[in-house]
């Protein structure tokens, strides 16, 4: 035991456990089918020993100990418990079979040495907590730590946003400032415990990695003037949102229908705005991305219809300034190259199925929108500039729902009225073949093999005279029982004569397989409560 | 059981055996023959169609709350092919005349045997006063 002390200055996590096995050397397993209660207590022992095995990763000094553990394990195999699988098995396995190089590089081995102190001390006043049982074995390491108690428990509470920057910066090479002490011990230990290269996200998935935002001194004048434009541009979008862009005249029109549609007093409500948002952005400038997309989308959800009667020319200018100012707020390109990305989601997305891929591309957008200061702004302005281009006309729209509907769940109930309307847009193209291009693309995707534009032309055509039989048929069926409506004893019908429905397989089975519990209570009976059965039959 | 599937099987023969005779008629026709696999094809599918028609019309029939097939089940079992419902509404047209014609005839049969009866039985009366 003294040789412990010798060989390493500090007692590190591997020397605690060491310890551990030294000084629960009498409660060998021999001795613990005598008494249950050992037993349970060195069951219990495993999870908190456990968690303080996997810091020791780090340990370079190895040597020293090899000599030890395979003396130890002799001492096990002697002592003819192979089958049981003792804590102090189990220990000795995770020391042997952890990987001896550590992710962290040797010269910074003395220095974390201390900070996973801190860690271990936390985690093992954690640990105890989750214990309910007082542990003598673990009273020795404990005590040691527990003058660290403290200031590990105070520094346990480590902002995500200061651990991500950290986690970029491959802080753990570099841990020169103490003063983040406990903010570089934990990232070294999550570094530690994770046994992950060091930028997992970023490398494998750069759309979603949460990279934290760049943060400038906020010039509160600039930003004010800023907002005072962008909240224009943020009435914009709410008719963009309903129509495209050409249609300017028929906005109005179509507005009326609008409960919020007064086209003079657009104005009047916005200077009060401007100080709504300087105070939400005065009250969590490092959290960037929680509060502008609240107060931003609040904005807009007052704002939902703003007419462009105000003179689209200069607003068009006015916003082509403002998108760039607002840009060099942001301060990246990399943010513009993100917005861009997601509008081009956004295409992508409109193309393929509405309701199925908006909430994919909502989310998607969310992550990248929050990375951004103004991510509502940016978008809204970069999709008017975008709107102002005839191409872009049709992706502007949906990227704005996308992003609106997205970012926060409360006003989410104020936002239904816009999606709605965008949807009606849609019918105008081509209200046959806007329902099967989704089943086209199924098709296609299903193939596996890149298909022909005719072949899926074709495949339209025939899907298009499928669902016609289908649906004369289904007509016919009631008409033949002498009803006007269909009902589902049609449909039940239609699955017979398809031979989906069967003597063997009734439509019950089948509702029960593909559909989801909601429709399946919706379909079949089931009695709840009260002697109440729903559908009622 | 056994019986059953005997009998199925000189249901079948018996398809198989009408098919032949029609096709021979056609390959008169058209002086083209048919293979004797082409004719076995033929009635072991014509067979398998009766049977699922069978339980469509007994489908269509329950559907519409019925307990007997009807000309309309019928009539919706052939809706696909545009000639067949048309052959076969005409078929049931010349039916229902041919039952209304019948019908009529009974009548007036009926109503001739009455008037029969009542002169005899009148002439009988003469004749006995």
């Amino acid at each position: 035991m003294a040789e412990h002390y010798n060989r390493d200055s500090e007692p590190t996590t591997r020397t605690l456990l060491r310890r551990v096995l030294d000084t629960a050397d009498t409660r060998t397993p021999r001795r613990r089918r005598s008494a249950r209660i050992g037993a349970q207590k060195a069951l219990l022992e495993t999870p908190s020993s456990r968690r303080l095995s996997t810091p020791t990763k780090m340990n370079v000094r190895r040597g020293s100990h090899r000599a030890r553990s395979i003396g130890r394990l002799a001492h096990v195999h002697t002592s003819g418990n192979l089958e049981e699988q003792t804590p102090r098995t189990l220990l000795k396995n995770i020391i042997l079979t952890a990987p001896e190089s550590s992710i962290m590089t040797p010269k910074s081995v003395v220095k974390p040495v201390p900070t996973p102190q801190v860690v271990r001390s936390s985690r093992q006043e954690s640990s105890r907590g989750s214990l309910e049982l007082q542990l003598p074995e673990l009273e020795p390491p404990t005590t040691l730590a527990l003058g660290l108690l403290a200031p590990g428990r105070k520094k346990q509470r480590l902002r995500l946003s200061v651990f991500q920057h950290e986690m970029d910066q491959e802080l753990p090479l570099s841990q020169e400032p103490r003063g983040n002490a406990s903010a570089s011990s934990l990232t070294s230990s999550l570094s530690l415990t994770f046994a992950t290269p060091l930028q997992p996200q970023s490398v494998q998935r750069p759309g979603l990695a949460r990279r934290p935002p760049t943060r400038r001194a906020v010039d509160v004048g600039a930003f004010l003037q800023d907002l005072r434009e962008t909240s224009l541009a943020l009435a914009s979008p709410g008719d963009s949102l309903r129509t495209p862009v050409a249609t300017l005249p028929t906005d109005t029109v179509l507005e009326d229908t609008q409960p919020f549609s007064q086209p003079l007093v657009g104005h009047s409500p916005n200077p009060g705005k401007p100080a709504q948002l300087l105070a939400g952005k005065a009250k969590k400038i490092d959290v960037l991305a929680v509060s502008l997309p609240n107060n931003s989308s609040a904005i807009s959800g007052e704002d939902r219809v703003e007419p462009l009667q105000n003179g689209v020319g200069e607003e068009a200018e006015e916003r082509m300034e403002e998108s760039l100012s607002v840009s060099e707020v942001m301060g990246s390109t990399g943010t513009q190259g993100s917005v861009r990305t997601e509008k081009s989601k956004g295409h992508g997305e409109m193309t393929e199925a509405l309701e199925a891929k908006e909430p994919e591309g909502s989310s998607e957008d969310e992550d990248i929108s929050g990375r951004t200061a103004s991510p509502e702004l940016a978008s809204s302005t970069t999709e008017f500039l975008q709107a102002r281009q005839p191409q872009f006309l049709e992706p502007a729209p949906p990227p704005t729902t996308t992003v609106l509907s997205s970012e926060p769940l409360e006003p989410l109930p104020t936002r239904h009225p816009p999606r709605a309307r965008t949807h009606g847009s849609r019918p105008r193209q081509d209200p046959h073949k806007t329902g099967l291009s989704h089943y086209v693309k199924l098709f296609s995707f299903y193939a596996k093999m890149p298909m022909e534009k005719k072949a899926l032309e074709m495949v339209e055509k025939c899907l298009d005279k499928y669902f016609q039989h289908l649906c004369d048929d289904l007509e016919v069926f009631s008409a033949h029982a002498g009803r006007k409506t269909v009902r589902p004893e049609d449909l039940e019908l239609l699955m017979r004569r398809q031979g989906l429905v069967n003597d063997q397989v009734s439509l019950h089975v089948l509702v029960e397989r593909h559909l989801p519990l909601e429709y399946r209570q919706l379909l079949i009976p089931c009695a709840f409560s009260g002697n109440s059965v729903f559908p009622a039959q | 059981m056994k019986y059953f599937a005997f009998l199925l099987q000189r249901l079948k023969a018996a398809v198989h055996y009408t098919v032949g005779c029609l096709c021979e008629e056609v390959a008169s026709d058209r002086e083209m023959p048919f293979s004797k696999q082409t004719i076995a094809a033929i009635s072991e599918l014509t067979f398998r169609q009766c049977e699922t028609f069978a339980k469509d019309l007994e489908m269509f029939a329950r559907h519409a709350k019925r307990s007997t097939i009807n000309t309309e089940d019928v009539k919706l079992l052939a809706r696909r092919s545009n000639s067949l419902l048309k052959y076969i509404t005409e078929k049931n047209e010349e039916l229902t005349q041919f039952n209304t014609e019948q019908k009529t005839k009974k009548k007036k049969k009926l109503e001739d045997d009455n008037t029969k009866s009542v002169a005899v039985a009148a002439a009988a009366g003469k004749d006995d006063s």
